[in-house]
């Protein structure tokens, strides 16, 4: 099942004037991914500093200089607590949710039109989950991107995303305006996916019944 | 005289010249065939909770008592020995399990160790346990890494039940399945409880699913206990910080709904 968000509300067509020529959409520069592990995804001898300069400096042409300047507005951009010395840290330094945001700086270091997010937020317990959650919304609509967030479970990208298009055994099932999907879904799949979702409100499977303490 | 009764239980691990509490003074009971969740953000302690009570690490201090005994005082063949009745099933079965043995193997190995059957009993042994956990015989050739994530988690389960446990530790056993599998191996462990009276002391984050299957709560925050009780009651009106965060964040569909309601799209 995936989300997908449009951020904003002007229809993005590839920029011409902006490059010099027009390109075929590049990975890391017109495509941002953050993927389920940071701790997979980020070098682990590598300062994150560099590993989000090394992203500007590559699709952007900007010296190293630049590229750490930038650096330190994206750390705190994702609200990574004293950026400075920070640039110079190393993923095992950072919590699980920390390394996340420092996913996403470097992911979105190129100033990418389309931000992939796969599972990126699945492995954070749920308190984390939604700061996370909260800094791509707000990334999205500042830097106007569009959000393609995959994700297992229906009630976050019902959260997240403007419509949702439901997969199964690599086939697409559904796609529909969220409201839609989740409060009328047309496929009896979509309909199963909403009603395994265990919520807050959802009727317990316990029967107390049937504890003899 | 409860199952399991922890008490003022204490490990600090070292992070350079700071010692930290990872669990700082924690005392809890569970009673026979009672479901109690362990909750938390990540580094609340409850994993270490977990691995304590497994006597996979020691505790700084203390005390466990487990079917009337000073489990933390058992040692080697006695250990042993009460370890069949005290199981574990862990988040990813891939992880937990010899990657290239058989199904077969995954569950021949707690038959023979605890002396629980015979050579000549073991296969019919194993095609029992396979369908008391919703699978088929005919899976027990296979190897481990050919079956689903679901399956797996289920031969899991099956090796916990192997050995008659009293009590089943389960750490965030359902958090990476998928949400349809999730349901089906819930049904299967009250299921079990139901019928074998076996308690489990169930980890994990998702306060949705703690509501649905557990008895009662403890909220872990720093390794403290914040906030304890019947599991409805804690969840539907937390009382404590972390219980009103953890609340919070949980996703819900019926308030996306509302949202999208009132901001009149359709």
């Amino acid at each position: 099942m995936s989300g997908r968000t449009e951020g904003g509300l002007i229809e993005r067509r590839p920029q011409k004037s902006a490059s010099k020529q027009s390109h075929t959409p590049r990975g890391g520069r017109d495509i941002g991914f953050v993927f389920q592990d940071p701790s997979a995804s980020l070098d682990p001898v590598m300062p994150i500093g560099k590993q989000i300069a090394e992203v500007a400096r590559t699709h952007l042409g900007l010296t190293w200089s630049q590229s750490y300047a930038r650096a330190k507005t994206l750390l705190e951009r994702v609200r990574l607590p004293d950026p400075d010395s920070a640039l110079r840290a190393f993923p095992h330094q950072l919590s699980g949710g920390q390394k996340q945001r420092v996913a996403i700086a470097a992911a979105i270091a190129a100033g990418p039109k389309l931000l992939i997010a796969d599972e990126a937020t699945s492995a954070l317990d749920t308190i984390v989950q939604a700061e996370i959650v909260a800094l791509i919304r707000r990334l999205v609509t500042e830097d106007g991107m569009t959000l393609l967030f995959i994700s297992h479970d229906i009630a976050l990208a019902a959260e997240l995303a403007g419509r949702i298009a439901v997969f199964r055994h690599g086939q697409l099932v559904e796609l529909g305006m969220t409201a839609q999907i989740v409060d009328a879904p047309a496929q009896p799949y979509t309909r199963a996916l909403l009603d395994a979702h265990i919520g807050l409100d959802t009727k317990p499977l316990l029967n107390r019944a049937g504890l003899h303490a | 005289m409860s199952l399991l009764a922890v008490s003022n239980l204490t490990k600090r691990y070292r992070r350079g010249d700071n010692t930290i509490a990872a669990v700082d003074d924690v005392s809890f009971h569970i009673e026979p065939g009672e479901t109690l969740a362990l909750a938390g953000p990540s580094g609340s302690g409850k994993s270490t909770i977990a691995r304590v009570v497994l006597r996979l690490i020691e505790p700084d201090d203390g005390r466990i008592e487990f079917e009337g005994d000073d489990f933390l005082a058992l040692r080697s063949a006695a250990l042993r020995a009460r370890r069949a009745r005290l199981q574990m099933v862990f988040q990813d079965p891939l992880a937990a399990f010899n990657p290239r043995a058989t199904v077969a193997r995954v569950l021949d190995d707690p038959l023979r160790i605890h002396g629980i059957a015979s050579r000549s009993e073991r296969p019919r042994r194993i095609a029992a346990l396979l369908e008391r956990v919703g699978l088929t015989a005919d899976l027990a050739p296979r190897a481990i890494h050919e079956i689903s994530g679901g399956q797996r988690q289920r031969v899991a389960i099956a090796r916990a039940i192997a050995t008659k446990p009293s009590l089943i530790v389960l750490d965030e056993a359902v958090s990476a399945l998928d949400v349809s599998v999730r349901g089906e191996i819930l049904e299967l462990l009250l299921d079990l409880q139901r019928q074998e009276k076996i308690a489990y002391l169930f980890i994990s984050h998702d306060l949705g699913v703690i509501r649905s299957i557990a008895h009662r709560v403890i909220l872990l925050d720093a390794g403290r206990v914040a906030e304890n009780g019947d599991a409805r009651t804690v969840i539907d009106a937390p009382q404590s910080a972390i219980g009103k965060a953890l609340v919070a964040a949980a996703p819900r569909l019926n308030r996306t709904l509302m949202r999208l309601a009132s901001a009149g799209l359709d």
